[in-house]
């Protein structure tokens, strides 16, 4: 399983070597709290939090792999769902939507992206790969 | 078997085959199977009647009977007979042909009565009755959810179908860019209309949706997630450079977001799958597979609204990068193009059926 690589400390552009097959997923298990999911979604470019064993989350997983991001997936127990959706959601309260965060959420750039529909927009809009780009989730 | 006389050659030898269609066409052609009396019946085959062989009226055979006993008749009697035969079998052919006639009218009058049957059933005259078999046993919101679609869809599709008109004759006419563009919107906010349709009976019975019953056969050939594949909506010409760019890096989006809604698919496939093979076989219970496996399937309510949405961002796109001219013809093409597929399958389930084999 691949170590996630900390957002600040980014390494010289490098071509996304790993295989598809080695993403990075962590689940934080009953210890887990909305303080440990912020960290990690600040750490990485491009994170996706998911409900365990979500289809929608493989979705856009997929779709990121396509345009060469290999996104870290986090995957939420139930129990702790709704206590780090609350936390998430205080947070995300300065940004344009005060919706409360669904899941699967894709955070770019340590900030809420949004749902699997705004990916879906912003790809088929063609903003996609220069929003990926800004976040240092994609050298080309 | 007698041997025929040298004047002339029966082109059958006695051998044809009765005709079951009797009384249709206003005569009885009788058929004797014996060959030995039959030796000499002359039998015209027309090139259009090639497997059928005519025999005379009983009055020929039983003339030529006599013929047979008595070989030395006049040849002028012969020439009748020849004559008699041609013009019965001249008077078959017309027959024949008006009847074909008559069979081609009744199938149109089936075909138009099918869809009026159609067009009734979805507004509702049906309501609650035989809705497609499967919904029997349903709960009534659940079949009052259907039928309220059914009725909306029906009504969806005429207004569709007048929409493609306005925009044929706009496009002919040569209206100005500012009314066209009205039509262009009014036409994708149709589309989006259907979406929320979708959605709303998606929430009541989502197989429903999936299953693509609410089509017709031809247009649920294609479906993908309980509706048409975005891509279809990128067949078109002609571009400007910039805007070929464009569509192509469209049309790759397109293809990319299908196929990972296509592999979410797979995936929750192989999920509920599992989940419904699992526990031991040997237990009788298995309502905690099943129960879970439900559980599963609320994702399939999420696959057909992304698919939309998907449909719905694609159509957006589309008429951002096309001039208003070429978003009036390519919805246009895209609505006459589902409008054929219903031509079709309203074609195919008409068609003759296969012949029986011997």
């Amino acid at each position: 399983m691949q170590q996630a690589i900390p957002y600040k400390s980014w390494p010289l552009p490098c071509i996304d070597a790993t295989s598809h097959r080695a993403r990075s997923t962590t689940t934080l298990g009953h210890n887990g709290r909305g303080k440990d999911v912020l960290n990690i979604v600040s750490e990485n470019a491009v994170i996706v939090l998911a409900r365990k064993g979500c289809c929608m989350s493989h979705v856009v997983r997929r779709l990121l792999l396509t345009l060469g991001v290999n996104p870290a997936v986090h995957e939420i127990d139930e129990e702790n769902e709704a206590g780090i959706l609350n936390e998430l959601g205080t947070i995300c309260k300065g940004t344009e939507n005060n919706k409360m965060v669904q899941l699967p959420a894709v955070f770019i750039g340590g900030r809420l992206f949004g749902g699997l529909d705004k990916v879906m927009a912003t790809h088929i809009s063609g903003d996609l790969i220069s929003v990926l780009k800004d976040a240092g989730a994609l050298w080309l | 078997m007698n041997s025929p006389t040298p004047q002339f050659v029966p082109s059958r030898l006695g051998i044809y085959e009765p005709i079951h269609q009797i009384g249709i066409w206003g005569e009885n052609f009788k058929s004797n199977g014996n060959p030995n009396t039959s030796t000499s019946v002359i039998v015209e085959v027309d090139n259009k009647l090639e497997n059928e062989s005519e025999t005379t009226s009983h009055e020929m055979l039983t003339a030529s009977n006599n013929y047979e006993q008595e070989a030395s008749k006049p040849i002028d009697k012969i020439q009748r007979r020849l004559a008699q035969n041609r013009e019965a079998a001249r008077k078959s052919r017309l027959r024949k042909k008006a009847y074909v006639q008559q069979l081609e009218n009744s199938r149109l009058k089936l075909i138009q009565l099918e869809q009026e049957l159609q067009r009734a059933r979805q507004q509702g005259l049906y309501m609650g009755g035989v809705l497609e078999g499967s919904h029997i046993g349903f709960s009534g919101t659940v079949n009052s959810g259907i039928a309220a679609f059914e009725m909306e869809y029906g009504r969806w599709v005429d207004v569709q179908h007048r929409q493609i008109c306005e925009l044929r004759t706009a496009l002919n006419a040569h209206i100005s860019d500012i009314e066209l563009r009205i039509l262009v919107e009014s036409g994708i906010g149709h589309y989006f209309e259907l979406f929320r349709m979708k959605s709303t009976v998606a929430k009541a019975d989502v197989f429903y949706v999936i299953s693509g019953v609410w089509k017709t056969s031809a247009e649920r050939f294609f479906s993908w997630i309980g509706g048409f594949r975005p891509s279809e909506l990128l067949k078109l010409d002609p571009l400007t450079e910039q805007q070929i760019l464009e569509v192509c890096n469209l049309k790759q989006s397109c293809q990319q977001a299908e196929d990972a809604l296509s592999q979410g698919m797979e995936k929750l496939q192989e999920t509920v799958s599992s989940t419904v093979a699992g526990g031991p076989v040997d237990e009788v219970s298995y309502i905690p597979q099943v129960a879970t496996a439900m559980e599963k399937l609320e994702a399939l309510v999420s696959f057909v609204n992304q698919a939309d949405h998907l449909r719905q961002e694609t159509l957006q796109q589309m008429s951002r990068i096309l001039t208003t001219r070429q978003a009036a013809r390519g919805l246009l093409a895209l609505g006459e193009y589902f409008h054929r597929l219903r031509a079709l399958s309203t074609l195919w389930a008409t068609r003759p059926p296969e012949p029986s084999l011997p």
